[in-house]
C-alpha cells in the first residue's frame, strides 16, 4: 500500500527510508526531502496558534501525478512522511492515520531501546518488520 | 505556438506595446542606441486630462502572441517604429517596400507606424510624409524622442477612439465574438443568435472594453467593465475569459493600490491589502478552472507567474502551491530551452515562498534540462551554474569545515547524488580542478555514507582525475565570484592521537641544576602555591616537559587507521609546524584494508631553535594533497603540541670491543639503559673492555665528564673482582688517553651491573647550560670457577712459615688448572676436589694499615673485626696468588678471601713474640743443619724479641739435648755425649714490648753425631693467659762432627 515510508529527524536527516521499488530510490529520497517544506510550513503555521495542542497528522502534503505524499510530525519534530500511489483509490484518511499511529508506536519502540542512540539510523528489526507490513498489506 | 513571458507583471496590463525594428541593414549598435532613445518614452501625460498612456517597447514580438491580443489588449501590437538605414534614393523604394511589408505583419492589430530612415538625403528626404522621419545620420537625430511622442500621442488617439467607440456601442444586435486563437474553429457553425452566446459576446467585449479603459489610464472605468464582464462571463461558464476578466480586475486593483508598482512592496501596503487579496481570492477559481482546458496553458503560464508574484505577500503558501502546481501539470510538448526557462521560474517561485527544497529540486531538474541528451549542444556551464544554486536548497555548502563538527547534516542520499552531478558537469565543463575538488569533498563528507563499492568507484575516478590535474589546498574562486574552500582528507587516514616523541635517552637534553634552580626561583617568591601550581598545570599541558634539540631528528607518533575496504596509499605524510624553521622529512606509508589503529612515525628536524607548535600534518593521498590542522579534526587526542627547541648539542657515538646486547636486566630498567655490554665471565677472570667514543655531530665536544655506578646485587663475603678499562678515542679533541680504571669487587651472585655515564656538551648549547648523557650499561655474568671448600694449616718447620692447605672443588665442566706461588701447578677434573698444600711465610698483620681506622663509621667492633679480617684476605690472597686457568682459554685469580676462619688465621700470623735462636753466632732454624767440632764449645743464644703490646717475663728456659733415631725412639739421656758449660736453664728477664732480650748460654759435644736441642720453658706460671702459638721455639738440630772429618771434606 505505502511505496516509500520515511522517518525524518528533527534536524532534517532521515533516519529511516524505505521504499519499495529499490532501483528508483533516490526518486523517493527527492520527493520526501522536497516534502519536508510543506511540513515545515504546516508546523510553523499550526505551531503559533495551538500551541503544543496541535494534531501531529498533517494530512495530505502534497500530491504529485503518481504519488500522494502523507506527513505526520511527532512532538519532538520528528517527521513521518508516507509516499502512497495516488491510484490507490481505496486508503482514506482514517487509513494513513492509523498507519501513522502505527508507525509513531513503533518508533517509540525504537528510542526506548537503551542501546539506541538517538539520532543514529535507525537498524531496529521490529521496526523494519511494521514498516514492511505497511507496504505490503494491500487495501 | 505561442512563447510565455515570464518577465509580465501587472503594471503591464496598461500598458501599450510597440514593437521598434530594423528593417534591412542597420548595424546592431546603432539600432540598440535609437532603441534606447525611443524607450526612454515610456509613459506620456495627454493633453487636457491626468490620464497616463504607458508603453511598453518590444524590439522582437512574435506575430503568433499577437493573435492573444484580442484576448489581453496589452499583448496587441499598436505601434511599429521601424529603423532603416538608406544611403542613396535609388534603393530608397526597395527600403519603403520592406517597411510595408513589416507593417504587414502586424497590420491586422496596427494603430500607427513610423519609419526612421538614416542616412537619406535628396529629394525624397525633402517631402515631408506623416509616418515617415529622415535624419542624414544617426548621430544628426536630436529629435527622435519628440517624434516618438507625437507618435504616441497618435497612437492614444486611437485607442481612445476606439474604446468610445467599443464602450458607447450599445447597439446590442451585433457584438461580434472575440476569441483566442484555438477557439477559432471551435465555434464554426454554432449559433449565434442563442442568448448564451450573446452573452458570451457581451461578456467578452466588456472585458476586451475594460482592457482599452485600462490602457487608456481609466482605471475606475476599468474596474467597473471588468465586473460587469465578471458577472456576464461567470453566467455562461466561459472560463479563460472569466479569468481573463478577473485577472485585468485584478491588475486594475494592484495598480491603484500600489502607484508606485509592485516590484517594490513593503510592508506599509499591509491596511489596503483586503481589497487585492480579495480579488485574488475571487481570482482564483476563475483560474483553476482554466486549467481544464489544457489549451490555454499559454496564458495560464504567465498568469499563475503573475499572480503568485503579486500576491505572495497576502495570499497563505498552501494557495500558492496550488497555483503553481497548475504550471507544473501543464503537459505541452515544449522545447528544451522552454523547459529550461519553465523550471527555473517554478524554482524561482517556490524560493519566493520560501520553500527551498523545492526550488533546489526544480533547480536541479533544470539544470538536467539543460543537458539532456536530446540537447545536440549540451549547456555544461549553465548546468553546473544551476546546481550551485541548489546547493543552498539541500543544506550543503562546500566547505568542509561545516562538516567537520557534530553531526552529519542534510540528506546524505541527495547530497551525494548532487555531489557527484556536480563532479560530472565540472569534468564535462573542461575543468578538472572543479572536479578534483568536488570529489575530494564527496570523499570527505560523505565517507560514511558510501557503500564500499561507491568507496571504490570514487576513489578511481578521483585517481584518474588526479593524474591530469593534482588537487591542492589552493581555493578555487570561479568566475562567478564563488570560491571553493581546499578539502582536506582528514579522514583519510582518520588520525586517533597525536603524540610528540622524546629524543632517544642517549640524545635527551639535560639541564644543569644550578640554572633550573634559577629559573624556577624566578618563576614564582612561593616556595608552595596551589594556585600558581593549577596554572602551571594548564600551561604544562600545553606544553610538553622535554626538550628537541635543534638539528637532531625528531618523531611525532600518530595513530591512524584506514576507514577505506582496500589498502590506501598515503604519500609524502609530513609534519606542519609553526615557531620554528622545520625541515620536515615526508614519509609514504601503506595502510591495510580497514585497518585498525596503526602507528606513523613522522620525523622531521628543527633548524632553529625556540617553541615549536605542532599544528598538524599533511598528506597526498590519491593525488590529492592536503593540510590537515589538528584543531579541525574531531576526536584526536593530542596530548599537547608545543615544545621547546633548545640550540643544538653535540653527539657522541659509543662503541664498544665486546658485542653489545639488548638484554636490559630488571634491576636497571627505571634508567633504560640504551646500550649495554654483557659479558660472561668465570669467578676471577678478568676481561678488558674497550670504549670508544666517537663524536659524530657537527659541533664540538668541549666538556667530557665520566662517572660510574655499581650495582652489586647482594653481599657476600666471597669475593672476585671485574675490572673495567676504559680507553677512548676521541676523533676531534681530545686525544687519546685512559680515562679510569674501576675495580668491582663482586662476590659469587651471579650478575654484576655497572653503569658508565658520559656528560658532555658543546656548541650553542652548552651555553644556554644543557648538556646530554651517554650511558653503557655493563653487565657480567658470573659463573663460578672453583671453590675452597676447607682450609686448614700446618706449622712448618720454620716457625716464620707454614702450610695451608686448601681443599679445591672444581665446579666447572671444563678440567681446571690451579697454580699457586712458587707452588706446582694442580690439575682439577670436572667436579673434582682435591687438596693443595702451599708453603707460606707467616704474616705479620701488625705492619698493615689499620683498616678499621680508616673507615671511622664501621664503629661496632664486630664490624672492625670482619674488616680486619677481610683485609687480612686481602693480603693473604695476594701472598698467595692462586691462579686457575681452564684448558687454553680463560685463567682467572681464586681468593681465599672469605674462607678463612680465626683459627687457620691465627696459624698464619706471625707471633708477637719471636724467638731466635743462634748456635755460635748463626741463626738456626727450620731444617738447617748447624755444625760444630767436637769439643769445641758452641754459644748457644735465645733471643727474645718482644712485639706485643705488653712486658713478657720473666721466663726461664731449659735446653734438653736428645737424638732421634728416626725409628721413633728418642734418646734424651745424653748427659755423656753433651755437657753443657754452665746451666741448661737460660733465664730471661722481663721483657717490655717492643724490646728483645738475649741470654747466652754454651754447651760442648763430646761425641760426633746428630743432636737435637729441645728448648723447653722451665714453668708455666709466667705464660699464663698468652696463647701457645706465642712461645714456640724452633727446633735446633746440630751436628757434631770430629776436626779430621772436617779436613776431609
Amino acid at each position: 500500500m505505502a511505496v516509500c515510508i520515511a522517518v525524518i529527524a528533527k534536524e532534517n536527516y532521515p533516519l529511516y527510508i524505505r521504499s519499495v521499488a529499490t532501483q528508483n530510490e533516490l526518486k523517493f529520497h527527492y520527493t520526501v526531502h522536497t516534502s519536508l517544506d510543506v511540513v515545515e510550513e504546516k508546523i510553523s503555521s499550526v505551531g503559533k496558534a495551538l500551541g503544543d495542542q496541535r494534531e501531529l497528522y498533517l494530512g495530505l502534503l502534497y500530491p504529485t501525478e503518481d504519488y500522494k505524499v502523507y506527513g505526520y510530525v511527532t512532538n519532538s519534530k520528528v517527521k513521518f512522511v508516507i509516499v502512497v500511489d495516488s491510484s490507490n483509490t481505496s486508503l482514506r484518511d482514517n487509513e494513513i492515520r492509523s498507519m501513522f499511529r502505527k508507525l509513531h508506536n513503533s518508533f517509540t519502540d525504537v528510542m526506548c531501546n537503551p542501546f539506541y542512540n538517538p539520532g543514529d539510523p535507525i537498524q531496529s528489526k521490529a521496526f523494519n518488520g511494521v514498516v514492511s507490513g505497511m507496504m505490503v498489506q494491500t487495501g | 505556438m505561442s512563447i510565455p513571458d515570464y518577465m509580465q507583471c501587472a503594471e503591464d496590463h496598461q500598458t501599450v506595446l510597440v514593437v521598434v525594428q530594423p528593417v534591412g541593414i542597420v548595424p546592431e549598435d546603432q539600432f540598440f542606441r535609437i532603441y534606447k532613445r525611443i524607450a526612454s518614452v515610456r509613459q506620456l501625460s495627454i493633453r487636457d486630462s491626468q490620464r497616463l498612456l504607458f508603453i511598453r517597447y518590444r524590439h522582437h514580438y512574435l506575430p503568433e502572441n499577437n493573435e492573444w491580443g484580442d484576448f489581453q489588449t496589452h499583448r496587441k501590437v499598436v505601434g511599429l517604429i521601424a529603423v532603416t538605414t538608406c544611403s542613396s534614393s535609388r534603393d530608397w523604394p526597395h527600403t519603403a517596400d520592406r517597411f510595408h511589408a513589416q507593417k504587414e505583419v502586424y497590420s491586422s492589430t496596427l494603430y500607427d507606424s513610423r519609419l526612421l530612415v538614416f542616412g537619406l538625403q535628396g529629394e525624397i528626404a525633402e517631402q515631408s510624409r506623416p509616418d515617415m522621419v529622415f535624419y542624414p545620420s544617426f548621430e544628426e537625430c536630436s529629435d527622435v524622442e519628440r517624434r516618438v511622442e507625437d507618435f504616441v500621442e497618435s497612437i492614444f488617439i486611437v485607442l481612445e477612439s476606439k474604446r468610445l467607440d467599443r464602450a458607447t456601442d450599445k447597439s446590442g444586435d451585433k457584438i461580434p465574438l472575440l476569441c483566442v486563437p484555438f477557439e477559432k474553429k471551435d465555434f464554426v457553425g454554432l449559433d449565434t443568435d442563442s442568448r448564451h452566446y450573446k452573452k458570451r459576446s457581451q461578456g467578452r467585449m466588456r472585458k476586451h472594453v475594460g482592457d482599452l479603459c485600462l490602457q487608456a489610464g481609466m482605471l475606475q472605468d476599468a474596474l467597473v467593465h471588468y465586473h460587469m464582464a465578471v458577472e456576464l462571463l461567470r453566467a455562461v461558464n466561459d472560463f479563460l475569459w472569466l479569468g481573463g476578466a478577473l485577472e485585468g480586475l485584478c491588475s486594475a486593483s494592484v495598480i491603484f493600490h500600489y502607484p508606485g508598482g509592485t516590484a517594490g512592496k513593503a510592508a506599509g501596503c499591509k491596511p489596503s491589502v483586503c481589497q487585492p487579496a480579495d480579488a485574488g481570492k475571487r481570482h482564483r477559481p476563475g483560474g483553476s478552472q482554466n486549467v481544464v482546458d489544457f489549451c490555454s496553458g499559454y496564458a495560464i503560464n504567465d498568469v499563475s507567474k503573475r499572480r503568485s508574484q503579486t500576491f505572495s505577500p497576502f495570499m497563505s503558501k498552501d494557495e500558492i502551491c496550488e497555483e503553481i502546481k497548475e504550471l507544473t501539470q501543464e503537459r505541452q510538448q515544449l522545447s528544451e530551452e522552454e523547459k529550461i526557462q519553465r523550471y527555473s521560474i517554478l524554482s524561482e517561485l517556490y524560493e519566493l515562498i520560501g520553500f527551498h527544497r523545492k526550488s533546489a529540486f526544480f533547480k536541479r531538474v533544470a539544470a538536467m534540462q539543460c543537458v539532456a541528451p536530446t540537447i545536440s549542444e549540451p549547456g555544461w556551464r549553465a548546468c553546473y551554474k544551476l546546481l550551485l544554486e541548489t546547493l543552498p536548497g539541500y543544506s550543503l555548502s562546500l566547505d568542509p569545515k561545516d562538516f567537520s563538527k557534530g553531526t552529519h547534516r542534510g540528506w546524505a542520499a541527495v547530497q551525494m547524488r548532487l555531489l557527484h552531478e556536480l563532479v560530472y558537469a565540472s569534468r564535462r565543463m573542461g575543468n578538472p580542478a572543479l572536479s578534483v575538488r568536488h570529489l575530494s569533498f564527496l570523499l570527505q563528507t560523505m565517507l560514511d555514507f558510501l557503500s564500499d563499492q561507491e568507496k571504490k568507484e570514487v576513489t578511481q575516478s578521483l585517481e584518474n582525475y588526479t593524474s591530469k590535474c593534482p588537487g591542492g589546498m589552493e581555493i578555487i574562486t570561479l568566475p562567478d565570484g564563488l570560491t571553493l574552500p581546499p578539502v582536506p582528507f582528514t579522514k583519510l587516514p582518520i588520525v586517533r592521537s597525536v603524540k610528540l616523541l622524546n629524543l632517544p635517552v642517549s640524545l635527551q637534553p639535560h639541564k644543569l641544576k644550578g640554572v633550573l634552580e634559577g629559573n624556577l626561583s624566578n618563576a614564582s617568591p612561593f616556595i608552595y602555591s596551589p594556585i600558581l601550581m593549577q596554572s602551571r598545570g594548564e600551561e604544562r599541558c600545553k606544553k610538553i616537559d622535554f626538550q628537541w634539540v635543534q638539528g637532531d631528528v625528531c618523531e611525532v607518533q600518530l595513530m591512524v587507521y584506514n576507514p577505506m575496504p582496500y589498502e590506501l596509499r598515503v604519500e609524502n605524510m609530513g609534519l606542519l609546524t609553526s615557531g620554528v624553521e622545520f625541515e620536515s622529512l615526508p614519509a609514504a606509508l601503506f595502510l591495510p584494508a580497514e585497518s585498525g589503529l596503526y602507528p606513523v612515525t613522522l620525523v622531521g628536524v628543527p633548524r632553529t631553535a625556540g617553541n615549536i607548535t605542532v599544528n598538524g600534518y599533511h598528506t597526498s593521498v590519491f593525488g590529492v594533497s592536503s593540510d590537515c590542522l589538528l584543531e579541525d579534526l574531531v576526536g584526536v587526542k593530542a596530548s599537547g603540541c608545543l615544545v621547546e627547541v633548545i640550540p643544538s648539542l653535540p653527539r657522541l657515538q659509543l662503541s664498544t670491543s665486546l658485542p653489545r646486547s639488548t638484554h636490559s636486566s630488571q634491576a636497571t630498567s627505571k634508567e633504560e639503559l640504551p646500550s649495554s655490554v654483557s659479558v660472561q665471565l668465570f669467578n676471577g677472570e678478568l676481561q678488558q673492555l674497550t670504549i670508544t667514543l666517537e663524536n659524530i655531530g657537527s659541533i664540538d665536544i668541549e666538556t667530557l665528564e665520566l662517572t660510574s655506578k655499581n650495582n652489586n646485587k647482594g653481599k657476600n663475603n666471597k669475593s672476585c673482582s671485574v675490572c673495567v678499562c676504559c680507553c677512548s678515542f676521541f676523533s676531534f679533541i681530545l686525544s687519546k688517553r685512559p680515562l679510569s680504571t674501576e675495580s668491582v669487587h663482586q662476590s659469587d651472585s651471579k650478575t654484576l651491573e655497572a653503569v658508565l655515564k658520559f656528560k658532555y656538551s658543546g656548541g650553542a648549547g652548552k651555553v644556554e647550560g644543557y648538556y646530554r648523557e651517554l650511558s653503557l650499561g655493563v653487565h657480567v655474568n658470573v659463573e663460578p670457577s672453583l671453590f675452597f671448600t676447607r682450609v686448614s694449616t700446618l706449622p712448618a718447620t720454620s716457625t716464620r712459615q707454614c702450610h695451608l692447605l686448601l681443599d679445591i672443588f672444581n665446579p666447572t665442566e671444563h678440567e681446571l688448572t690451579v697454580s699457586a706461588k712458587n707452588n706446582q701447578d694442580l690439575v682439577l677434573h670436572a667436579s673434582e676436589c682435591q687438596r693443595m698444600a702451599i708453603q707460606v711465610d707467616r704474616f705479620d698483620f701488625e705492619s698493615l694499615p689499620q683498616a678499621g681506622q680508616q673507615t671511622p663509621h664501621l664503629s661496632s667492633p664486630k664490624q672492625l673485626e670482619e674488616e680486619r679480617q677481610l683485609a687480612h684476605g686481602c693480603q693473604i690472597s695476594s701472598k698467595l696468588g692462586i691462579c686457575w686457568s681452564i684448558i687454553s682459554f680463560r685463567h682467572g685469580e681464586a681468593s681465599v678471601e672469605g674462607v678463612l676462619n680465626q683459627l687457620v688465621l691465627e696459624h698464619l700470623q706471625l707471633a708477637p713474640l719471636q724467638w731466635d735462636v743462634l748456635l755460635n753466632g748463626k741463626p738456626c732454624d727450620c731444617d738447617v743443619v748447624a755444625e760444630c767440632i767436637v769439643g769445641d764449645a758452641v754459644t748457644l743464644e735465645v733471643k727474645l724479641t718482644n712485639l706485643s703490646k705488653n712486658t713478657v717475663g720473666p721466663l726461664a728456659l731449659m735446653v734438653v739435648p736428645f737424638q732421634d733415631y728416626q725409628n721413633g725412639v728418642q734418646n734424651y739421656d745424653m748427659d755423656e755425649a753433651v755437657t753443657f758449660i754452665g746451666s741448661n736453664i737460660f733465664c730471661i728477664s722481663t721483657v717490655k714490648a717492643r724490646d728483645s732480650s738475649v741470654c747466652e748460654g754454651a754447651l760442648m759435644f763430646l761425641y760426633t753425631g746428630d743432636f737435637y736441642l729441645n728448648i723447653r720453658f722451665q714453668d708455666d706460671s709466667a705464660r699464663r693467659g698468652l696463647p701457645l702459638a706465642w712461645f714456640t721455639l724452633p727446633s735446633v738440630h746440630i751436628r757434631a762432627l770430629d776436626i779430621s772429618t772436617i779436613k776431609f771434606f
